[in-house]
């Protein structure tokens, strides 16, 4: 009996002790798609995420604890992202992270919405690293989401004048795109850049994701209105086949692109791609060799497609931590959230920074062209992408969405 | 409109030689051999990949002869160890069987040739248009998929219904223990026609997987219009598969072209303006549904003739 009571109070003492020293480590979730059709997409986001986490977590981490980060494999779809993030809440994830997909976006920060309305003073944060859709700034905005990507006017809007300075545009512009919540922005976007952009859309086609295998009938009706730029915010299979279906049809049109840059593009469309255009957040030629180098170095490779942008969002991330401290005790989230909405950071090309009315960041936006000669030739192929405009981030900004009635924390 | 209709048979009748190529394999061994094979498209990816890695190494000819053949020793290898241990408990597993190996095949995939697309393109000397019609090039690739697949066919054709082999294969599906009794190793003529249905897939992918993208994701794009092919046109049915990949073509490419919505339906009866004004559904092109085609194609056919096209079992 004695002996059980020593005991209890060792315990006791202990777990005090512990409680003392361990400090809570601010943990992060990684939602994305890890296994399925959007893997090789899904799987950049994490790397580059990681990537700067380390970098973080050697320089001594947050509220003296190593930041934590778990990944989450959501399959590539809604419902997985769905339980997912209920598992990542429930075992105490701070912040969200996700970017492959609007749609999943799209359920998780309703997921994240209702979370924290259910959950006062346990609230999680998500990071939209790469969901593009207007509608997650607009009518689903709240205060926890934050987007660190573009949206298709400011995409539409630097093509548009960039294509126009080059002289490249011309006055006939076709517009296709995906037949979902980002396809149908893009649409909107090219129809409103008309007029400034001094052209007519002579012909609009909006077709299922990732359905058609054979895109010879969508050129065929391309070349049917003549247009002198064909526009499409299309990615992956939906992109690639389609120019390539255009290269093979001998179709004498310009593309403005948004996604291009992704990893087999160019070595799968080949010279079909030369001279097309594409409107991104990073051009690595602007960028400063040594963090390149850096990341080769930590990764294997440069850094590809969403891997810049990621990079920017976590070292905002990074920013916004080092103005807190927690001592060691609780992390609170909205604390967090706060120091985001002020946080910025430095860039090749400018300023990034949140615009606190709808947490979209305001990013400079690069147009580049696909050429030979770039420093950072893609995909084992000569050709990469060569700046043409650098739009300033101020200048690139779309006014925010009259939809978005954020409620802020007290 | 007479270059719509030209333009837009072409495009649908090579595509739907393509959807016949990768198809054909599929037909067959569920025909001959009941087993409905969902790894079949990742029998036609491999095809692709081993083709990629021989034209990077040799040559692009060797690697389409190679790539069939060594699916095919594949094929029989899944046949000998796997699908026979399974045979005798039914159909349903050797569904889910075949249907596991398509997720190991993709897996395996992303192990050694990475997620993204691999550059598998055909040589620069077959990439010229063979010809040009209002003033668009025609590919000449694409009438060589399309050669491919025709020459596939009567191949195909020729064996089942013309020689011994055919004879013995369909008398092995017909009637197993009959054939058996007459002296024939049916087991091993099951394998041979399992190892012939994967090589046609694996030289399907050899040959297209040059055209389209070479990505993990390939077998998941096809495998699920192929079962359409084989359900329209009929289980089993080697002429149903190609009537049905033809019309699963055609049909694809003129609903690209064709703006036809609800609404115009109903400017016959002078409603027009009141079916735009309710959008949605009213307003929806077909254009912006012609993925869909194939699958109301299968529907329909589904509904009026469940056995499909050419189906026997009616």
């Amino acid at each position: 009996m004695r002996a059980m009571k020593t005991l209890a109070v060792a315990a006791a003492v202990l777990s005090l002790g512990a409680a003392e020293v361990r400090a809570e480590p601010l943990k992060i979730g990684i939602i994305e798609s890890l296994s399925g059709a959007q893997t090789s997409t899904g799987r950049l986001f994490a790397t580059a995420a990681q990537y700067v986490v380390d970098q973080i977590n050697a320089e001594g981490g947050f509220n003296g604890a190593p930041i934590e980060v778990v990944e989450y494999d959501n399959a590539g779809g809604a419902t997985g992202a769905a339980d997912r993030f209920r598992q990542a809440a429930a075992e105490g994830v701070h912040i969200v992270l996700q970017g492959a997909s609007s749609a999943i976006a799209g359920q998780i920060t309703e997921d994240v919405r209702r979370h924290n309305i259910r959950n006062p003073g346990n609230e999680v944060l998500f990071m939209n690293l790469g969901a593009e859709a207007l509608e997650l700034t607009g009518d689903k905005c709240h205060f926890y989401h934050f987007r660190f990507t573009t949206t298709a006017p400011m995409r539409v809007n630097a093509l548009v004048s960039a294509m126009a300075e080059e002289g490249d545009l011309g006055t006939r512009v076709y517009s296709i795109n995906q037949n979902y919540s980002w396809g149908r922005d893009m649409e909107e976007a090219i129809l409103a850049a008309a007029e400034i952009g001094g052209y007519e859309v002579v012909d609009s086609d909006l077709h299922e994701v990732n359905r058609i295998q054979d895109f010879s009938p969508f050129v065929a009706k391309i070349r049917a209105s003549q247009p002198d730029t064909v526009m499409t915010g299309n990615w992956s299979n939906d992109l690639l086949l389609l120019m390539k279906a255009a290269g093979d049809a001998g179709l004498d049109v310009r593309f403005g692109t948004t996604f291009l840059d992704q990893v087999g593009n160019l070595a799968n469309a080949g010279e079909t791609a030369v001279g097309h255009y594409i409107a991104h957040l990073v051009n690595l030629e602007l960028e400063d060799e040594a963090w390149i180098a850096d990341y080769e170095q930590a990764t294997g490779h440069v850094p590809v497609y969403i891997e810049p942008q990621t990079i920017n969002a976590i070292s905002m991330l990074r920013e916004a931590l080092s103005g807190l401290d927690f001592g060691g005790g609780e992390i609170d989230v909205t604390q967090i959230a706060l120091a985001l909405e002020g946080a910025t950071l430095e860039g090749a090309n400018g300023t990034l920074s949140i615009r606190p009315e709808d947490h979209q960041v305001v990013t400079p936006v690069v147009v580049s062209r696909v050429a030979e000669g770039a420093k950072y030739p893609v995909d084992d192929t000569q050709w990469g992408f060569v700046p043409v405009k650098v739009v300033a981030a101020e200048e690139a900004i779309y006014p925010v969405q009259d939809s978005c009635n954020m409620e802020r924390p007290d | 409109m007479l270059e719509f209709v030209i333009v837009s048979t072409l495009n649908g009748v090579t595509y739907g030689l393509l959807l016949f190529m990768v198809s054909a394999g599929l037909t067959l061994i569920f025909g001959m051999m009941g087993v409905l094979n969902f790894a079949h498209a990742s029998f036609y990816m491999l095809g692709a990949y081993i083709a990629y890695s021989i034209t990077r190494t040799i040559d692009f000819w060797i690697g389409l002869l190679v790539a069939p053949i060594l699916v095919g020793l594949l094929g029989v290898l899944v046949e000998r160890y796997l699908l026979r241990r399974v045979h005798r408990y039914g159909h349903a597993h050797e569904l889910l069987l075949t249907f596991g190996l398509a997720f190991i095949f993709e897996e395996l995939i992303k192990l050694f040739y990475g997620d993204f697309p691999v550059n598998y393109a055909m040589p620069a000397y077959l990439r010229f248009p063979a010809f040009s019609l209002f003033g668009a090039d025609y590919p000449f690739y694409r009438i060589f998929i399309g050669l491919v697949a025709i020459g596939m066919f009567v191949l195909l054709y020729l064996l089942l219904s013309r020689t011994r082999a055919g004879l013995v294969v369909r008398a092995a599906e017909r009637l197993p223990s009959m054939a058996e009794a007459l002296g024939h190793n049916v087991p091993l003529v099951f394998m041979g026609v399992f190892g012939v249905g994967a090589a046609l897939a694996g030289l399907g992918g050899a040959v297209a997987g040059a055209f389209f993208p070479t990505n993990p994701n390939m077998a998941l794009e096809l495998g699920v219009i192929v079962f359409v092919v084989v359900v329209v046109g009929g289980l089993g049915s080697i002429e149903g598969s190609l009537v049905a990949s033809l019309m699963i073509g055609v049909f694809s490419s003129f609903a690209v072209g064709l703006n036809w919505s609800l609404a115009r339906l109903f400017d016959l009866v002078g409603l027009g303006d009141w079916a735009r004004d309710l959008g949605g559904l009213m307003t929806l092109t077909l254009s912006s549904i012609s993925g869909t085609v194939p699958f109301l194609l299968m529907l329909i056919v589904l509904l009026v003739r469940p056995a499909g096209l050419f189906g026997e079992r009616n």
